[in-house]
């Protein structure tokens, strides 16, 4: 679907309104804005919802962290992660668990785009990069 | 053996605790060999962006939420959904003495079968140029080795003066002369000849050229011996448009080594035209807006540039410079159009190159009237200052009486003696390709002219009598021609040079 700059623009408007005072994500806030463009049907209103969506699903990855790992994690690790990353993300920071062998060990932490990987499996790449 | 055991042993220590910190970022949209990638939040403009599979990106685009990436490579294997992240790498080239020789691509890879390039250091491509405190002012020159040239437009290093053109008018061959005759000059100095010769190396960068045009001129440089003293960075029709776009700064760096170490390099650029063209489609398909000719507004910036880092710098930096040839072709003659009317606002001069004169045979096929170089006669060695000084003024009047002359048939003795005169340095003037001349040669043939010897020469006989008479100097006279090459002036050879050529003249019929 061909998005044109206005609606772009229109949703980023849109998304703000969602925000409050202190940089918060209202989930309330959104679903309010997705019914009301329903209902009122501006021009463009489904390149909007488009749009607003992406936007929403971009913000939302900034403030989720997906925490990779061999194995479970204990619960005294998760608390530890949970404190140091939303230290440094905000405390609306949601963390979400995933359990991947090809790490082979260690873990892997993505937020938005940033991405700290502590990983064996990239530690082995990094040193056949290295050797190459 | 135990050092290397405890070399592993601290390597895997470090590896234990390393965590790697990195910036990704998801390919949202993949086409015409330009990335959409979401995310990359701490990408740089012009950074390196790595993509799955060893392929490199350029981040060129930075949006709010995405970054437009131009691939380096063929991205058929790329898809939507492949994660990539960013380097913290400016692109940059290898540089060094070691690519002379050699003929690599705009990320300085090896052309040729080779092997591997040794670089000394690695440059990014895209440099600042130097500013103003550095520089000084250009006074020593590039002898082209192409008679008219060295006469009448003189290049010094440092300057920036453009060749300038309809399509197969000679404006490569005039690049290929200048740099075969700085092969010459450099292995004549390397002889012990030219005394105070600092060696120029060349730079020659292709862009969108034919790979068979591109091969012609590597033999051409193989045959002439300079592939010793030269660079060549080929982005041919075939390459991305990314690489068209980016030869030229990938050529400059490697210049601006030379640079830097205190020596001094000559750049040629073959085309401009080419260039901004692969820059449009670049911009058109990262969806810039664009200006007149559909170029994009920064088309200009495009090549000043670039053009501004050739210079001259002073001594406190090491006394180095960079000439640069850029080469412009026009449809038709029109100097109007736009690149050509920015290049020439850009550079310190052009050679115009006239479709007329190459087919009346006049070649290499020069514009007298409008060729100019800005940096003029401070320039010029003394020696060809001295005899040349008015050849520049006589051709113009020559060109003028001739319209003239067509008409009147009575025609008072003074006029006649300037149309003689007029069509005589015409005939010196044109000179075969790849032949470049010596100083000396050069200041003989323009002394002999400027003292009349060739006027009992019938006109369709001067090239004949000047070929006989560089035969002569370069084989009996030998001594003459290495003291007038060191010294580069006049002053202690004229009597020596005048019986040389009273001697010539008597055995000449
Ligand atoms: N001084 C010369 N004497 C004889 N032939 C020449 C001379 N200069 C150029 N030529 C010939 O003219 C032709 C065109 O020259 P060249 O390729 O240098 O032109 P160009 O302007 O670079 O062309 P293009 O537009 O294709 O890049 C070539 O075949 C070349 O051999
Ligand atoms: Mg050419």
């Amino acid at each position: 679907m061909k998005i044109s700059k206005d609606a772009v623009r229109a949703s980023r408007l849109l998304l703000r309104a969602c925000f409050d005072a202190s940089g918060r994500l209202h989930t309330s806030r959104v679903k309010r804005v997705v019914k009301l463009v329903g209902e009122k049907k501006p021009r463009n209103y489904m390149a909007i919802l488009h749009s607003f969506q992406r936007l929403v699903r971009l913000e939302l990855e900034k403030r989720t962290a997906v925490i990779e790992s061999v194995t479970d994690l204990s619960g005294e690790m998760r608390e530890r992660l949970r404190v140091d990353l939303q230290k440094k993300y905000g405390e609306d920071l949601t963390l979400n668990y995933f359990i991947n062998p090809s790490l082979i060990g260690g873990m892997r932490v993505k937020v938005g785009s940033h991405v700290w990987d502590g990983s064996v499996q990239a530690k082995l790449q990094a040193l056949g990069e290295s050797l190459a | 053996m135990s050092s290397i055991l405890q070399e592993i042993e601290t390597e895997i220590a470090g590896l234990k605790t390393s965590v790697t910190k990195s910036n990704v970022g998801v390919v949202r949209e993949i086409g015409d060999g330009v990335a959409k990638v979401e995310g990359l939040s701490d990408a740089m403009l012009n950074e390196m962006i790595e993509f799955p599979g060893g392929l490199f990106g350029l981040a060129l685009n930075l949006e709010e939420t995405e970054v437009g990436c131009v691939l380096l490579g063929s991205g058929e294997n790329i898809k939507a959904g492949d994660e990539v992240k960013t380097t913290g790498r400016l692109l940059s080239v290898p540089v060094g003495k070691g690519l002379l020789g050699r003929v690599v691509n705009t990320l300085g890879e090896p052309l040729d079968g080779k092997g591997p390039v040794k670089a000394d250091q690695f440059y990014p491509v895209e440099k600042l140029a130097p500013g103003i405190i550095t520089r000084k002012s250009v006074s020593v020159p590039v002898q082209t080795g192409i008679m008219s040239i060295d006469a009448m437009i003189p290049i010094g290093r440092g300057q920036r003066e453009l060749i300038i053109g309809d399509r197969a008018t000679g404006k490569t061959t005039i690049a290929i002369d200048t740099i075969i005759s700085q092969a010459k000059q450099n292995k004549a100095a390397e002889q012990g000849k030219l005394s105070g010769h600092k060696p120029i190396y060349c730079i020659y960068v292709s862009i969108g050229q034919k790979q068979s045009s591109v091969a012609r001129t590597i033999k051409i440089l193989e045959d002439a011996g300079a592939m010793e003293y030269t660079v060549i960075v080929n982005a041919s029709a075939s390459d991305s448009a990314v690489s068209q776009y980016l030869a030229p700064y990938a050529g400059c760096s490697i210049g601006e080594w030379f640079m830097d170490q205190g020596q001094d390099a000559l750049i040629v650029f073959d085309d401009l035209s080419k260039q901004a063209v692969a820059y449009r489609q670049v911009s058109l398909v990262l969806k810039r807006p664009s200006g007149r000719e559909a170029y994009p507004g920064d088309v200009f910036y495009l090549h000043s540039r670039l053009l501004e880092r050739a210079a001259r710098v002073n001594e406190n930096y090491g006394g180095g410079s960079m000439t640069a040839l850029p080469i412009v072709e026009t449809q038709a003659g029109d100097v109007s159009a736009y690149i050509p009317t920015n290049v020439i606002s850009i550079t310190d001069g052009q050679i115009f190159l006239e479709t007329d004169l190459f087919y009346q045979g006049i070649r290499p096929a020069i514009s007298v009237g409008l060729s100019v170089s800005r940096v003029g006669s401070a320039a010029q060695t003394k020696a060809i200052k001295k005899v040349s000084g008015t050849t520049k003024l006589d051709l113009a009047q020559f060109r003028e009486l001739q319209a003239f002359a067509q008409f009147g048939s009575d025609l008072d003795a003074a006029t006649k003696q300037k149309l003689d005169r007029g069509a005589r340095i015409v005939e010196l003037f044109k000179q075969q390709q790849y032949q470049p001349k010596s100083l000396p040669i050069m200041v003989s043939s323009l002394y002999a002219m400027q003292k009349g010897y060739f006027d009992n020469v019938p006109v369709d006989r001067i090239r004949e009598c000047q070929g006989k008479l560089e035969e002569y100097l370069t084989t009996r006279k030998e001594a003459l021609m290495d003291k007038l090459g060191n010294e580069k002036t006049l002053d202690n050879v004229e009597s020596d040079l005048k019986t040389a050529l009273e001697d010539f003249k008597a055995s000449w019929k």
